[in-house]
């Protein structure tokens, strides 16, 4: 496993949170469904997860595989179908008025595009002054302005006086990208879904943005669901975290970067990770990609029986693979849960021989 | 007390123009910026002239608010005197402190600033402001034309030419637009008659734009049965072949009060405007900083007013000028048709009356025939070409020049 240069430096500590802390957010058995006519098409299937405070997780899939439908539910802009979300160890249902409307702040959203989630009609300072005034964070204008300074600097746009007064187009789309991350923190939120947040922005300044986003997770003690399909992006954010892996709606492996990283488990997780390009050529010459046995993505209206993803699997096991649902345990030598059922077995994969 | 609120020129209105004009002379004085406080007392003259209050008093707002942005333009923005500070401390933050009249100021120095742009966006589009000039120009002779042309309303028979058939007359030094049947001047006709007209058609154009809006965003938002029940009712509206039913409640219904026509064009141009402003709505309300605003809990008011609105201004005002040309070719189908009750002067009625006394055969009657049928077409094409200019102004992207 080649070690990338961007790769932070790792502290020995381990990364899990100790499990006796209650979760911030926590979906249990969450389905999701959206009806077209008659049919209904299931996007997300039976998902559980739990959000540490402080904790990094991050949602690697392809697209179309619900990573950002469990984000928008994560923060309340989609109902679940069904299933439970519990903030705090509470039902969301459970929390009304006053506590609702707190609730709603404390769980924010950085969307994909930065080009598209800030109204093109206000500049800046109106931008990040509308929920302040709002929700009466400051108390008189002078506040106002030193909040604002302050988010603008926290998401390091110095100097903050030849930011404030640009509208969006103005702005490059890495400043963008940081006047919503400025945004999501005027509420002070314990919880930010970054959805994509990079993908849109230009390479050479992702780490940047990847960097500032960590950088407050230590600061202001947030907790970060960062979805990507870009499985390196997940490596280099979460390595002090941990990685969920989805696949057409459901959760196929989970556990922590380290672990997943440096020994993956899942025949889908190995695919996805063989194929992260490396910078170094020869490595890339030497590696052997995991071949699959077919590119397509099966539809969300048709998806296969048992395993999801046995007619991709090159360690497809006919009679067992597509029979049986499988579920989130660890195998034998592996420590991060996986859903496959020949490797829950004894541990090791055969290849598929037609 | 009528002339504080008249649309025509009038000396009272004058004065009030010259009293609201002495405060941004005022302003300009104060701050040093003596052209810009002349521009803004001449300008606040004008439009108390023109229309007496309802003129004077926002062109008092906008004069002073432009000369003050004027003022504004090179002072030190809080903001940067932080940055200065570059530190965290009580000192710095006083620094920050800002007194209610410094704010207000501000504010309307940062409005002043709007409109500057927005004159300035208005010259960028060339056809848009060749339409401007067009506007101006009708508006201007309908308010400020009765001062020096006298309305000619008797018959002059003493006009007639020797040997002539009728009073009808070409173009000549002293009647630059000819005589009309009656041996009337025709430009005094032209001048005086947009009038009505032109009131009608903008009375026509806001109703139905109000309630096209109204509708639209509540269907757009609201959904569900509410916008089955609304889109049901524009299919009813849209499905009535308006012109025939105009004609039929036209004879049954006598139009005393032009205000009621208008109401009935508004009542019959709304749908098309409220489908088009619920395409937006639901188009905008999908986009991602909508979806921030419901995430960071900024309430359905802000969404509507701050996040939704601001992003359909031009589109609306746009569709608003399109109701404004129906309304007007609307009446004036009407009262060429001899419809509704003639009133003169009025440009619909010289044509119905031309054409009632044999103009369209007569050599002698074409400019005055043509006269009102050009004033109407050319104000049409104004509109048109405004329109663009519109666009312009409001869209923040074309606005701030960058």
């Amino acid at each position: 496993m080649a070690v990338s240069e961007v790769m932070p430096q790792t502290s020995p500590v381990s990364a899990m949170t100790p499990a006796e802390q209650t979760p911030i957010l926590e979906l249990r058995h969450l389905h999701r469904w959206f009806t077209k006519g008659r049919q209904r098409i299931p996007v997300i299937q039976d998902i559980n997860l739990s959000i540490q405070p402080n904790e990094i997780l991050c949602l690697v899939g392809e697209s179309g595989c619900g990573k950002t439908t469990t984000g928008k539910m994560m923060v309340g802009l989609l109902e679940a179908s069904q299933g439970e979300i519990l903030i705090e160890g509470r039902n969301r249902q459970s929390y009304k008025g006053k506590e609702k409307s707190l609730l709603r702040r404390e769980l924010q959203i950085i969307h994909q595009d930065p080009f598209a989630s800030l109204n093109p009609a206000h500049t800046v300072e109106q931008i990040l002054s509308f929920p302040l005034v709002k929700h009466k964070l400051v108390k008189n204008r002078a506040e106002l302005r030193k909040r604002i300074w302050d988010l603008l600097t926290l998401v390091e746009l110095t100097p903050a006086a030849d930011i404030v007064g640009k509208y969006p187009h103005q702005l490059s789309g890495g400043q963008r990208q940081r006047v919503s991350i400025a945004r999501t923190l005027s509420v002070q939120p314990r919880l930010i879904v970054a959805d994509e947040a990079v993908s849109m922005v230009d390479v050479s300044i992702r780490i940047g943005i990847l960097k500032t986003l960590l950088d407050l997770r230590s600061r202001l003690g947030l907790a970060i669901v960062f979805i990507t399909h870009d499985l390196a992006l997940a490596k280099y954010f979460a390595w002090e975290g941990r990685i969920a892996v989805m696949y057409l709606g459901r959760i196929v492996e989970i556990g922590s970067t380290r672990d997943i990283i440096a020994n993956p488990a899942h025949p889908y997780t190995r695919a996805l990770l063989s194929a992260v390009p490396e910078a170094d050529p020869l490595i890339t010459r030497r590696k052997k990609p995991l071949v699959l046995r077919s590119e397509d993505i099966p539809k969300l209206t048709d998806i296969p029986p048992g395993c999801a993803f046995h007619p991709r699997c090159p360690f497809f096991q006919p009679g067992q693979c597509d029979r049986e649902l499988p579920v989130l345990s660890p195998p034998p030598g592996f420590v991060q849960e996986v859903a496959c059922i020949p490797l829950q077995g004894d541990g090791t994969l055969t290849p598929y021989v037609e | 007390m009528a002339d504080l609120f008249s649309t025509t020129a009038s000396p009272t209105g004058f004065l009030i123009g010259c009293i609201c004009g002495l405060i941004p002379l005022i302003v300009g004085i104060h701050y040093r910026k003596f052209r810009a406080g002349i521009i803004g007392f001449i300008a606040c003259v004008l439009s108390g002239f023109a229309c007496g209050l309802l003129g004077g008093v926002p062109m008092i707002i906008i004069s002073s608010a432009v000369v003050i942005s004027y003022a504004y333009v090179n002072r030190e923005d809080p903001f940067a005197m932080y940055d200065y500070a570059q530190t965290n401390d009580a000192g710095a933050a006083a620094l920050l402190q800002e007194n209610s009249r410094e704010a207000f100021l501000r504010g309307l120095a940062h409005f002043g600033d709007r409109v500057r742009r927005s004159l300035k966006a208005l010259t960028r589009n060339k056809a848009g402001f060749i339409g401007f000039i067009g506007i101006m120009f009708f508006a201007l002779m309908t308010v400020f034309g009765p001062l020096f042309i006298e309305y000619d309303g008797r018959i002059h028979m003493e006009r007639r030419a020797e040997g002539a058939t009728s009073l009808f007359q070409g173009p000549s030094a002293e009647f630059p637009l000819g005589l009309d049947w009656q041996g009337r001047d025709v430009l005094s006709h032209v001048v005086y008659g947009g009038q009505s007209l032109i009131m009608i058609a903008l009375q026509a154009g806001l109703i139905a734009t109000l309630i096209g809006f109204v509708f639209g965003a509540a269907a757009g938002l609201l959904g569900g049965a509410v916008d089955q029940f609304l889109i049901a009712l524009s299919n009813f509206i849209l499905t009535i072949p308006q012109f025939p039913l105009l004609l039929v409640l036209a004879s049954l219904v006598s139009f005393e009060n032009p205000f009621y026509l208008a109401l009935l064009f508004a009542v019959l141009n709304w749908p098309s405007l409220m489908r088009a402003v619920r395409a937006q709505v639901l188009s905008l309300r999908e986009r991602d900083y909508v979806q921030a605003a419901v995430a960071l809990d900024l309430g359905l008011r802000h969404i509507i007013l701050n996040e939704v609105f601001p992003n359909m201004v031009s589109y609306v005002a746009v569709n608003a000028i399109f109701s404004l040309r129906s309304a007007m070719y609307a009446v004036v189908g009407l009262v060429v048709l001899g419809l509704v009750p003639l009133r003169e002067p009025d440009w619909g009625v010289m044509i119905f009356m031309g054409r009632q006394q044999g103009a369209l055969f007569n050599p002698n009657a074409s400019a005055m025939l043509l006269a009102p049928i050009i004033a109407i077409s050319l104000f049409q094409l104004s509109l048109v070409l405004f329109t663009r200019s519109m666009e312009e102004i409001f869209n923040p992207r074309l606005r701030s020049g960058v």
